[in-house]
């Protein structure tokens, strides 16, 4: 049979490369997006093989196929329904057992599958021997032994997977579970046969005895009697074994995995403690492993914000330039100054402040979490970050939200379950950027004194842990504990880290640009039509009146939506003077007010398109307003608390 | 003997008893155990399970466990439930 378009994805257990094999197969080729309607990214890609055209999916990387996160409900879902043509398994053979408990699942789901034995340079530096044909003879599924950093392997790897497509290959040998059990499967998928279900009978008849309550409640509509005996017979198991019956099946599929791994894998125990083990030792050690930490985040952030810094700098004066050449040629008529101040000051703000910062930004995230770095920061600072209740991998995307809260919230995407994410991009947009400290010390800390500008980071600090644990509590669903695997240091395929880079900051620049070109024409409009001075006044009650500021400083607030930094730059302009001590009626109570409500509300346009992308309209816009509302809120409290003080 | 698995010291080793369920947190009463014990067991960490304590984080951070050939980071709270049989 000669298929004109073959579909495969490409499934197994995180960090086993499977994101460096896609990259193989697809190069250029390939494109980033979501799955529909979930915060969970897609990575689809084609390929050209011997006159065949390949599309293939890479699923998330998962452990198992149950339900506990969006990746697993995904990709089973993908696999069963959707029925890719074939199912490439990337396997770790380094870890060999904990990764087979993926593939027996994915045997189980029926799907034709070929097996990547992957980073066997790996195992064999781990004095791992694996015999692939026994292996392969065992399973009944071919198997190939892959090196995709050096890109061993991979030919083989698809030559096989065509093969399997077009010529099929025998059934993989059945699982068989023990007596108990096995006899009760039988007799359930009996009952699940006679249904019209998208799922293979026996699947669906183990997933019922699991308590898998996605597929009880599909069964159930169709026929309740089924689900109740599945009860009935996992409870008789829960009865012989003492243990739930999803741990059963559970603790033997583990069994047969790692019986599988004794029998194909030989282990010479090294001699000497590699490198490593050494690195691992050292960074996460009691007392040793903190100031690594601090040294690698401080130099990762020197060299981020360093080099976002001069480029942005860089770009600024090259637009500047190209200002006033377009003067030139356009003059400076109302359109000619809508169209720049408007449209083209927008694509520079994008081009400036959001480019420069993430692309580093991105390949030093991507570096140090393919590396294994960052599943050790987030052993270290686990406990701290629980306090507000996230777990140690959030402390990466909060440090980061210091910086720049754009790339902040798209690193959120490391946390597990939807929740956390939520959870943890919310708690970023409240971080204050590098923008933001730009106005608390330089208006605060210039003016009012050093220790009040601290004093406004530690209350932000409070209003984190606050609002974090609010959102904690009131956030629906299960708060989970870190179970995090920490594989072997190794190093990352630098190929793959920048075509990484490359099509995240692509799917960046589509879903945001356009964002903040219309914010910013907008407000261009807004200010080239003379609006700007009544919305000033429409402001006063809650500028002059609440907050106690002069009311011009609500044109500021508006224009930070823009860039934070624009605040303060507008404060002067609207003052005509820099030196703000001279102002009459911005004294320090307002300074402090005024600072603590530019750090606090909205997040600039650009983080709002980020909270876009990664969360949906809905969750953004809810994000926004509340934070707006927040920070007037606190701001007036402030000012009513310092006028007490009679500063 | 039976202990915590946080109360393991690094280098001891045990075999998994057990796991206890998440005490109940208002709703969603049964997803909530269900889904804490079967990220654990989908982890590997099964009733008659050996694993080995490596070490553990400063302040009550996570433990590192040796477990079906990789390691483990389980945070404290979840090794709270975790019991374990040590031979002494």
């Amino acid at each position: 049979m000669k298929k004109d378009k073959i579909i495969i994805s490409l499934a197994g257990n995180a960090n086993v490369g499977k994101s460096v094999i896609f990259n193989h197969l697809t190069g250029l080729h390939q494109h980033i997006g979501n799955w529909p309607g979930k915060t969970v990214e897609k990575a689809e890609g084609t390929l050209h093989f011997k006159g065949h055209t390949i599309d293939i999916i890479d699923l998330p990387g998962i452990y198992s196929l149950s339900t506990f996160s969006i990746e697993e409900l995904i990709s089973r879902e993908y696999i069963a329904v959707e029925n890719p043509d074939l199912v490439i398994n990337v396997v770790d053979a380094s870890v060999l057992e904990r990764n087979l408990f993926f593939t027996l699942q994915l045997v189980e789901l029926e799907t034709p599958i070929v097996i990547a034995l992957n980073q066997m340079d790996m195992a064999k530096k781990k004095g791992i021997k694996i015999n692939h044909e026994k292996m392969e003879k065992i399973l009944g599924v071919p198997v190939v032994p892959t090196v995709a950093t050096s890109r061993a392997g991979i030919h083989e790897l698809m030559q096989t997977s065509v093969d399997v497509v077009e010529k099929g290959v025998g059934k993989p040998t059945k699982i068989r579970y023990g007596e108990e059990v096995e006899t009760r499967i039988q007799k359930l998928s009996e009952m699940v046969s006679r249904l019209q279900l998208p799922y293979p009978a026996r699947w669906a008849a183990i997933k019922l005895l699991e308590g898998d309550e996605q597929i009880e409640g599909k069964i159930r509509q169709l026929d309740p009697e089924i689900v109740s005996v599945a009860r009935k017979l996992a409870e008789e198991i829960e009865r012989i074994h003492g243990h739930s019956c999803s741990t059963v099946i559970t603790s033997e599929r583990y069994e047969i995995a790692g019986r599988i791994a004794r029998e194909v894998q030989e282990i010479v125990p090294l001699r000497k403690l590699p490198m490593r083990e050494r690195l691992h030792a050292l960074t996460t050690h009691k007392i040793l492993g903190y100031p690594v930490m601090v040294a690698v985040i401080l130099s990762v952030f020197f060299g981020i914000f360093s080099f976002g810094d001069y480029t942005s700098q860089l770009l600024g004066i090259v637009f500047e330039d190209l200002c006033s050449v377009y003067e030139g040629v356009f003059g400076t008529g109302m359109l000619a100054t809508l169209v720049w101040g408007g449209i083209i000051e927008g694509l520079i703000a994008g081009i400036t402040i959001a480019l420069p910062y993430l692309i580093p930004f991105y390949l030093v995230l991507y570096f140090i979490e393919d590396s294994g770095y960052l599943s050790r920061i987030a052993f270290l600072m686990d406990n701290l970050m629980h306090k507000i209740g996230l777990h140690g991998k959030a402390f990466i995307p909060m440090m980061l939200g210091y910086g720049c809260n754009v790339p902040a919230c798209l690193g959120c995407r490391i946390m597990e379950t939807e929740r956390e994410r939520l959870l943890a991009t919310f708690v970023v947009t409240l971080v204050p950027c590098a923008a933001t400290s730009v106005i608390i010390l330089g208006l605060v800390g210039a003016y009012v004194g050093f220790e009040w500008a601290l004093l406004l980071y530690v209350i932000d600090l409070l209003i984190i842990f606050v609002l974090g644990r609010i959102a904690f509590k009131v956030l629906p669903g299960e708060s989970t504990g870190l179970i995090m695997e920490m594989h072997d240091y190794r190093t990352p395929h630098l190929k793959t880290v920048v075509k990484q880079t490359w099509f995240r900051l692509k799917d960046f620049v589509i879903m945001a640009f356009p964002l903040i070109i219309a914010g910013s024409f907008i407000i261009k409009l807004i200010d080239v039509l003379g609006f700007l001075e009544p919305i000033a006044d429409i402001l006063s009650p809650v500028t002059v009146v609440w907050l106690g500021l002069p009311a011009i400083t609500g044109i500021t607030l508006i224009f930070g939506v823009l860039r934070k930094e624009l605040t303060l730059l507008m404060l002067a302009t609207l003052f005509e003077t820099a030196d703000f001590a001279t102002v009459v009626g911005f004294g320090s109570v307002q300074m402090i007010v005024f600072t603590l409500v530019a750090m606090l509300y909205i997040p600039c346009v650009a983080t709002i398109a980020a909270l876009v992308k990664e969360q949906g309209w809905r969750r953004a816009l809810f994000i926004t307003v509340f934070e707006i509302a927040f920070a007037i809120f606190v701001g007036g409290i402030a000012y009513r608390i310092l006028m007490l003080t009679g500063m | 003997m039976e202990k915590r698995l946080s109360e393991l010291k690094p280098g001891e080793t045990g075999v998994i008893v057990s796991i206890q369920a998440l005490t109940i947190h208002r709703r969603h009463r049964r997803r909530h155990s269900w889904g804490f014990q079967r990220r654990l067991e989908d982890m590997g960490l099964t009733p008659g399970t050996k694993i080995m304590i490596m070490q553990s984080a400063p302040f009550h951070g996570p433990i590192e466990i040796y477990v079906r050939g990789s390691r483990l980071a389980i945070g404290r709270g979840m090794a709270e439930r975790i019991l374990v049989s040590v031979e002494k």
